[in-house]
């Protein structure tokens, strides 16, 4: 926890932005992002502790959405990891420049000069991957690194993520440690497909986002899919927690209510009725058994009052 | 951080006590806690004025859950340490639904006014969702189903030991597979550019050596799911020992038992001490030796594991007897699901020993065109023929097809009790019977 002086002046920053929870929440809803109280509390906690926020949820509940939200509360960048099988540290922390690296040599050895290996390994050779960037961003304000579906990432490159979360700075071999000067505010969701290792765990705090009430819905909807009449955005909430409820492989996430509000509006639907949710029912059941199973249980039962 | 503008006086609680209260209760509850944690819940609570108990609530879980499944654990152990045993409801809708610019908590609690307009959106409370909360297994056996908890060690001590040395020789392999990530090879189909660079310096510059990488190749992972009903009592303790040295074979080894519940068990028999990995799975999973549902749990394991990608290229390995107390058009649907998830899918019936066996159980019938193996893995011997089939790695077969449950014509021409094997992908007695994509129809 060294670093906390050194970062003296971002933090003040952060703490004049968002000096509690209910300002945290009211910058989130003027950027269209609305919190419940847990998740405010969460990622309050997160910016002022500092300390990396590992989000969980259903897919399409808003956890990447809530990284990209903060940056917008901080105005400062998103900068986003998306994690694969496979990833390393080359695609995800820096990579040298080889080919100007190779014309060094050749400028050299024309030259007749020396040259040795702490030239060539220099930072001027060293292209910048996500998670560099986001460490040496220059502030005021720390930028919000959101290390997306971490899960999909194997173990080893969790373990080499450890530096990162505990001390905001990594090391390359070729060059040293670099620290952080205004240490990113890091938010990592994962879908969890595999149980993230007990090590990252314990250097962030935990939130699982739940699905929303189907009123708060309505408000989250109306604010994404800007213009649409509140009839149409209740009846669609409604219908979506009438989904979720009954017995669907892939129960619809915000992300899908919003989807389908957005093809109901673009096709000029008012009401929801039968007609109109047979001809949008792909925007927001994915799997051909669930609109399967929705249809056999009858449209009309997703609008009944 | 400006401490004075914090009121943590005014709130008739001693804070230090109360946390090292929650610390030592979540840890007996299971929750795993540590002074780091208290230390972080201290500084939270500086940065957050738990102005209600709700806000106080949001704080103590922030930073002391660690996981989805340890939120039930945790909840009653606040709502114990601190306030009334059930949780204050969230802040109701009626008063939230029109602006953001609303009260948050209405907990009855007077807020100070500064405080009082939050921006909350109110999302469906943390215990009325039984089906999000669920969706989490819990690896803490959190409240009430630990009375069903039956201790899995009944087996003698020796009896158990002998058997696990034996079992721990089994050494379970999966077929490998292709990663992305690669690594240093000389005979590798990719250029190591940042290797050959470094080479080259010595010799001015020109990449005389090409250094290579090679795409890693890794096991798959083994995703085993085993049945504890009561109908499989007899069988159930011997293969949970066979899951644990399945499970202590890896990092991508996963276990699950269920009987009318799916219960994740790979944390709990992740020990390096077998008997203690048995009574933690004991302690983990409560429905020991009930009926069965093998349709729900499968549903349940494709809903929360396989869907997300835990099934997705792996082999996945069923130990049931296959009966079904449920609907078997279930069984038959989840197993087409998982099918079209998993790598190769072995089924494990140790009636499938007996003489004549023929898979009447309902579950089995209808679980059958989608398995690309059936082995009776009764015996330590018949054990090892299950491991040969975890390892084999042939393109996975069109599916075997029964006609009808009365026809037993491959069961039947495996007699041997021990070494009853149908092996679908070619070498079984119905191969020329076998029409791939038939399946389902007659096997109900």
């Amino acid at each position: 926890m060294g670093s906390r002086d050194a970062t003296g002046d971002s933090a003040g920053e952060i703490s004049h932005l968002v000096p509690d929870v209910e300002t945290l929440a009211r910058r989130l809803a003027a950027v269209d992002y609305l919190a419940d109280e847990g998740l405010a509390t969460s990622m309050y906690l997160s910016l002022r502790l500092p300390q990396p926020l590992l989000l969980e949820g259903e897919a399409g509940v808003g956890k990447t959405e809530a990284g990209r939200s903060l940056a917008g509360v901080l105005d400062t960048p998103l900068i986003r990891l998306q994690c694969y099988d496979g990833i390393d540290a080359a695609e995800a922390l820096y990579e040298w420049n080889y080919p100007r690296q190779l014309l060094r040599i050749r400028l050299a050895d024309s030259a007749g000069e020396e040259l040795s290996e702490d030239d060539l390994f220099g930072p001027e050779y060293l292209i910048r991957r996500p998670l560099l960037s986001a460490l040496q961003h220059p502030g005021p304000r720390p930028a919000v690194l959101l290390i997306d579906e971490i899960d999909r990432a194997d173990d080893d490159f969790e373990a080499f993520l450890l530096e990162l979360l505990a001390d905001a700075a990594v090391t390359i071999p070729e060059i040293g440690t670099i620290r952080a000067t205004h240490p990113p505010v890091i938010v990592l969701t994962s879908n969890r497909t595999r149980d993230l290792h007990d090590a990252v765990k314990r250097r962030c705090l935990y939130h699982w986002i739940d699905y929303p009430t189907p009123k708060r819905e309505v408000e989250i909807v109306r604010r994404r899919v800007r213009g649409v009449s509140e009839t149409l955005a209740v009846q669609v909430a409604d219908a979506v927690a009438r989904m979720r409820d009954s017995d669907v492989q892939k129960p619809p996430g915000i992300a899908e209510a919003i989807d389908w509000v957005a093809a109901l509006d673009l096709l000029g639907v008012e009401r929801l009725d039968e007609a109109a949710v047979e001809r949008t029912l792909g925007s927001v059941l994915k799997y051909g058994e669930d609109q399967e199973a929705v249809r056999a249980a009858g449209l009309a039962k997703l609008m009944a009052p | 951080m400006t401490r004075s503008a914090f009121s943590l006086r005014t709130i008739e609680l001693d804070l230090p006590a109360f946390a090292a209260a929650l610390n030592r209760r979540l840890h007996e509850a299971g929750v795993p806690t540590t002074a780091e944690r208290a230390a972080r819940f201290a500084s939270a609570l500086e940065l957050v004025r738990p102005v209600a108990r709700r806000r106080l609530y949001c704080t103590a879980r922030a930073v002391f859950v660690s996981d989805s499944s340890q939120l039930r654990a945790f909840d009653s152990v606040f709502w114990s340490v601190f306030g009334d045993r059930e949780p204050p409801p969230e802040p109701d809708d009626a008063d939230t639904s029109s602006s953001p610019e609303q009260p948050a908590a209405a907990e009855g609690e007077p807020r100070s006014g500064a405080a009082a307009d939050g921006g909350f959106a109110d999302s469906s409370k943390p215990h009325a969702g039984d089906d999000v909360r669920d969706a989490v297994v819990p690896m803490v056996a959190s409240d009430e189903e630990v009375l069903r908890g039956k201790s899995f060690d009944a087996l003698a001590p020796d009896e158990l030991a002998q058997l696990y040395a034996l079992m721990a020789r089994l050494g379970v392999a999966t077929p490998r597979r292709r990663t992305r990530r690669a690594k240093r090879d000389r005979r590798g189909e990719r250029l190591d550019m940042r290797r050959t660079l470094r080479g080259s310096m010595r010799t001015a510059g020109d990449p005389i050596r090409l250094a290579r990488r090679r795409r890693r190749v890794v096991p798959r992972r083994i995703v085993m799911l085993c049945d504890i009903s009561g109908s499989m009592e007899p069988y159930a303790r011997a293969y949970l020992q066979f899951l644990t040295s399945a499970a202590g074979s890896g990092p991508r080894a996963e276990a699950f038992t269920f009987a009318t519940r799916l219960t994740r068990l790979t944390r709990a028999l992740r020990s390096h001490s077998p008997e203690r990995a048995i009574q933690r799975a004991a302690a983990t999973a409560p429905d020991w030796s009930s009926g069965t549902r093998i349709g729900e749990a499968l549903k349940a394991f494709n809903d929360r594991h396989g869907r997300r990608g835990m099934a997705r290229g792996a082999i996945v390995v069923i130990l049931s007897d296959g009966w079904e107390r449920g609907d078997p058009a279930l069984v038959a649907r989840e197993m087409e699901r998982l099918s079209r998830l998993a790598h190769r899918i072995v089924w494990v019936n140790p009636r499938a020993a007996a003489r004549g066996f023929a898979p009447r159980a309902a579950g089995m019938a209808a679980a059958l065109p989608y398995c690309d193996a059936v082995l009776s893995g009764h015996s330590l011997d018949a054990l090892e023929e299950v491991v040969e089939a975890i390892a084999c790695d042939e393109p996975v077969a069109p599916a075997m097809t029964q006609a009808t449950p009365e026809e037993e014509d491959w069961a039947s021409a495996t007699p041997v009790p021990g070494s009853s094997v149908a092996m679908p992908s070619g070498y079984g007695p119905s191969r020329g019977r076998t029409t791939p994509g038939w399946g389902s129809d007659g096997g109900e």
